[in-house]
């Protein structure tokens, strides 16, 4: 009967003694997030949302030479249907993300100069048009419903991120 | 008008609704019940001459020295002007200017000057809110009117006032400005055209015969398609009662960029082509989604705009989409029936 050698025993000793570890690490790789966290979290979300919301309605003039904002076309990023990109998009004869979509409107129906599209204000323009849409099904041409809530003048819609019209 | 001739008429009238909405329906899905014929083969006297007239809506313009949407507006004009028939008169139904600055609105006051016909203007809210309306009356008159023609009773009414939101924020007219011309901006609310509006159509029309054909323009729908875009009025209600005595009223406004229709018992209604920018169709229902054009090109930067004319004649009207590009699905070529 043959048996394992002494340094065969103490490199497989060695090698479950590494996977158990492993184990215990991809469980326990960090502690959950505090609801403290977890607001924090949201509240930074909810700002670049914010100054998302803010450059899709006119907020950096380098964005149009004619006035026009990507409000003007596309209300509460209506038919942007941000949740279906990257796809075939026909303006640019390729499969592209939602940013070279949106630099493309940018030079093209409002005249202004496209940004860098790892630029802090385009990953707000698509925060803003992905957290109007989460969970939306994917149909052309599609407006995310924006239920009406009571305010001070009648019924309307919030304006900051206390649900930005969507939260349901 | 006698009695036994308005109930002709009135009869007529029924008739041509019910076969309106039936053969609109079946349009939408896919066959023909002989409308047309339905129709005519029913004998009427009217006193409605038929006639036409045009709607032009939604120019935004910017101060901005020769704009596209500039171009727009005069090849707005352009098509009217060569609209053959020619018709009776132009209904402009609101928003020229962007921002209501006096520049602008001028700019196209100069350019609707070149229509070849007289001209109707009701404000939007893009031209009122600067300082609330004090250029635009001072340029184009009343807000308020009405008009007889042919037969037919035309109406213009100002859809877009709004409770004072700016007072008590201490907003400057600019940034008052600001709130208004972002459509889905909660803070101004809902629309309406108020309580003195209510009565000067209550007294407008109080001695008309129930056979009087009523056209009423406004800038926003009287019914309530979006509110979130403030897609709709929020007297309509009332306004919809006040003429409710009335055996046909036809309600054409601006403000939603898109073809749209719907219809109240007695009242048709149908939204313009603006010559500025589409909007997309709001996320509703519609119970005539064949009323909604095609999906915009945005590489095409005609697509989705235009104007529209309206034929009135006994039985009703047909309002003729005259987009820019070739926008129209085949159903809406042959017009809508209001």
């Amino acid at each position: 009967m043959k048996t394992m050698s002494h340094s065969k025993k103490i490199y497989l000793g060695a090698g479950a003694a590494l996977l158990g570890s492993l184990g215990t690490v991809a469980i326990f790789a960090r502690a959950p997030f505090t609801d403290a966290q977890i607001a924090q979290q949201s509240q930074e979300l909810l700002e670049v949302v914010n100054k998302g919301r803010d450059l899709w309605h006119g907020s950096n003039p380098s964005m149009s030479n004619n006035g026009l904002a990507c409000g003007n076309c596309h209300p509460d990023a209506a038919a942007s249907n941000p949740q279906t990109f990257p796809k075939w998009v026909p303006q640019l004869n390729a499969v592209a993300p939602m940013r070279e979509m949106i630099n493309w409107c940018i030079v093209h129906p409002q005249g202004g100069t496209a940004l860098d599209v790892a630029s802090a204000d385009m990953v707000a323009l698509e925060a803003y048009a992905v957290y109007l849409y989460r969970g939306e099904k994917i149909q052309p041409g599609y407006t995310v419903p924006t239920p009406p809530i009571p305010v001070k003048s009648g019924v309307g819609y919030p304006y900051k991120a206390s649900g930005i019209g969507v939260d349901k | 008008m006698s009695d036994s001739k308005d109930l002709t008429r009135r009869h007529f009238l029924g008739l041509a609704g019910q076969a309106g909405v039936a053969g609109f329906a079946a349009r939408a899905i896919g066959f023909n019940i002989g409308l047309v014929e339905l129709i005519h083969a029913e004998p009427t006297k009217t006193a409605v001459t038929p006639f036409s007239f045009a709607i032009i809506t939604d120019s935004h313009l910017f101060s901005i020295p020769d704009h596209k949407f500039d171009r727009a507006l005069e090849d707005a004009v352009a098509q009217v002007n060569a609209l053959s028939p020619a018709p009776d008169f132009v209904v402009y139904t609101g928003d020229i200017a962007q921002n209501g600055r006096e520049d602008q609105l001028v700019k196209g006051q100069k350019i609707l000057s070149k229509l070849k016909v007289p001209l109707k203007v009701i404000p939007g809210e893009h031209d009122w809110y600067l300082d609330l309306g004090k250029t635009w009356n001072g340029l184009f008159g009343k807000e308020t009117w009405s008009f007889d023609h042919k037969g037919v009773h035309l109406i213009g009414l100002n859809s877009i006032l709004v409770k004072d939101f700016w007072t008590g924020a201490n907003m400057t007219p600019v940034q008052r400005m600001g709130v208004m011309e972002m459509l889905e901006s909660p803070i101004a609310g809902p629309w309406g055209v108020r309580d003195a509006q209510l009565e000067f159509l209550r007294k407008d029309v109080a001695k008309l015969s129930p056979s009087t054909a009523v056209v009423i323009f406004t800038h926003s729908p009287l019914w309530d398609y979006y509110p979130r875009w403030n897609f709709q009025t929020q007297d309509a209600p009332e306004i919809r009662e006040i003429l409710g005595k009335f055996d046909h009223v036809v309600s054409l406004h601006g403000h939603v960029h898109q073809t749209i229709y719907n219809k109240f018992a007695n009242f048709s209604s149908a939204g313009a082509l603006s010559t500025s920018w589409p909007w997309p169709y709001p996320p509703v229902a519609l119970d005539y989604p064949g009323s909604q054009m095609n999906q915009a090109d945005p590489a095409n930067t005609k697509d989705g705009m235009g104007t529209q004319h309206v034929n009135l004649g006994a039985a009703g009207g047909v309002v003729t989409y005259d987009p820019f590009a070739n926008s129209l699905t085949p159903f809406l070529k042959d017009g809508l029936k209001v």
